[in-house]
């Protein structure tokens, strides 16, 4: 029964897309979320656990969103998330040259799991506001994605804090949801 | 047993595998070519609106088979702070399609510049090239034979070395995306 009415709601373009907000502490992925959500800025405490919110895109798209914390300790548990998940956001930390190489290290780990080898990839380069803030290229090199030959990805460079980039981001993934279903 | 034979079977049944990478300038239309020729080649493609496609900044992946060879494109964003990143991928790609925007005369220069800093790279030494000259559906566009001389002083003695056609296309109406059967 439930086949049929997913059947039928798939005719009105309503099939929820899972997607996962990873990257490290601090990177800004609660406030990326609330931003998409709601549009503003929330003050956010250090995520233990995740949160999860709807976010619909230009009334016809739905995007569920899990953010999960992203303290060291707490990192091995993102790979229970990843089941059925179409895409990741990766925030980094554009300002935060020293822990780039981490980053890079969980990016690399997360990409060899099995159960993500179809999700699409978007980067966003988040703290653009920062005036220290390293540009696409630089983060490109830092977190080696010259190594990811087999999927698409896309990297943004935003500002969760001004607002600053998030619309093509959406209208990015909605594109390449489109394009893999 | 089972797995030899499995793995046989996988060896003779398996495609031979080449990359390609689609190299230009930003707004020349790689993104809007590959798109058209997976439309063209896979008849089940969910084709998207070109209007939709925005600057790449990343990779895109486009897979086509034709016949018993599977083609993977590579097609990376062409902005300049981006174009740092293209020799990641040269020592592994097969063959190079430079796209040209044949309705922007005042940048030809720069993609001029972009084309002869990427032909010297030892890297790509005799590696096939297909030159395309997109956008001919706009009104008075650079011709191929502009678009190729111009490339080919750029690229003087190294151009030579290796296979080289420079074709018209258009990534809008689709001609000329049926071009990736010269490769290989």
């Amino acid at each position: 029964m439930g086949g049929v009415v997913s059947y039928f709601k798939s005719f009105f373009g309503q099939k929820e897309i899972r997607i996962l907000i990873l990257g490290l502490d601090g990177a800004g992925k609660t406030t990326v979320l609330y931003r998409l959500q709601v549009g503003e800025v929330v003050t956010t405490i250090p995520t233990i656990g995740f949160n999860v919110e709807t976010v619909t895109y230009k009334n016809n798209l739905k995007f569920q969103c899990w953010d999960l914390g992203g303290q060291a300790s707490i990192r091995p548990y993102w790979r229970c998330y990843y089941a059925n998940t179409d895409a990741i956001i990766y925030v980094v930390d554009s300002a935060d040259r020293e822990r780039m190489g981490i980053s890079r290290q969980e990016l690399v780990n997360m990409l060899e799991e099995e159960e993500l080898r179809t999700a699409v990839i978007v980067v966003l380069a988040n703290k653009q506001d920062l005036p220290q803030a390293m540009s696409v290229a630089e983060i490109h090199k830092a977190l080696g994605l010259d190594a990811l030959k087999n999927r698409t990805f896309q990297i943004f460079k935003v500002s969760a804090l001004k607002g600053d980039g998030l619309e093509p981001v959406m209208e990015w993934l909605a594109n390449a949801m489109q394009a893999a279903k | 047993m089972f797995h030899l034979l499995h793995g046989l079977y996988k060896r003779c049944t398996q495609k031979k595998e080449y990359f390609i990478l689609i190299l230009g300038l930003d707004n020349a239309g790689k993104t809007t070519l590959l798109e058209k020729a997976k439309t063209k080649f896979n008849p089940s493609y969910n084709s998207l609106n070109p209007q939709r496609i925005t600057a790449t900044v990343g990779l895109n992946i486009g897979k086509i088979d034709i016949g018993d060879v599977r083609l993977s494109f590579w097609d990376l964003g062409g902005q300049e702070e981006l174009q740092a990143l293209w020799d990641k991928y040269y020592s592994e790609c097969h063959a190079i399609v430079y796209v040209v925007d044949a309705s922007d005369r005042p940048r030809l220069d720069e993609s001029k510049a972009a084309f002869a800093s990427m032909i010297h790279n030892p890297h790509l030494d005799g590696i096939p090239l297909l030159l395309l000259a997109n956008k001919q559906d706009v009104e008075n566009p650079l011709r191929v034979n502009d678009v190729k001389s111009c490339l080919a002083e750029a690229g003087a003695p190294y151009i030579g070395r290796r296979e080289c056609v420079a074709l018209a296309s258009s990534g809008l109406t689709g001609n000329g995306s049926d071009i990736p059967e010269i490769n290989n």
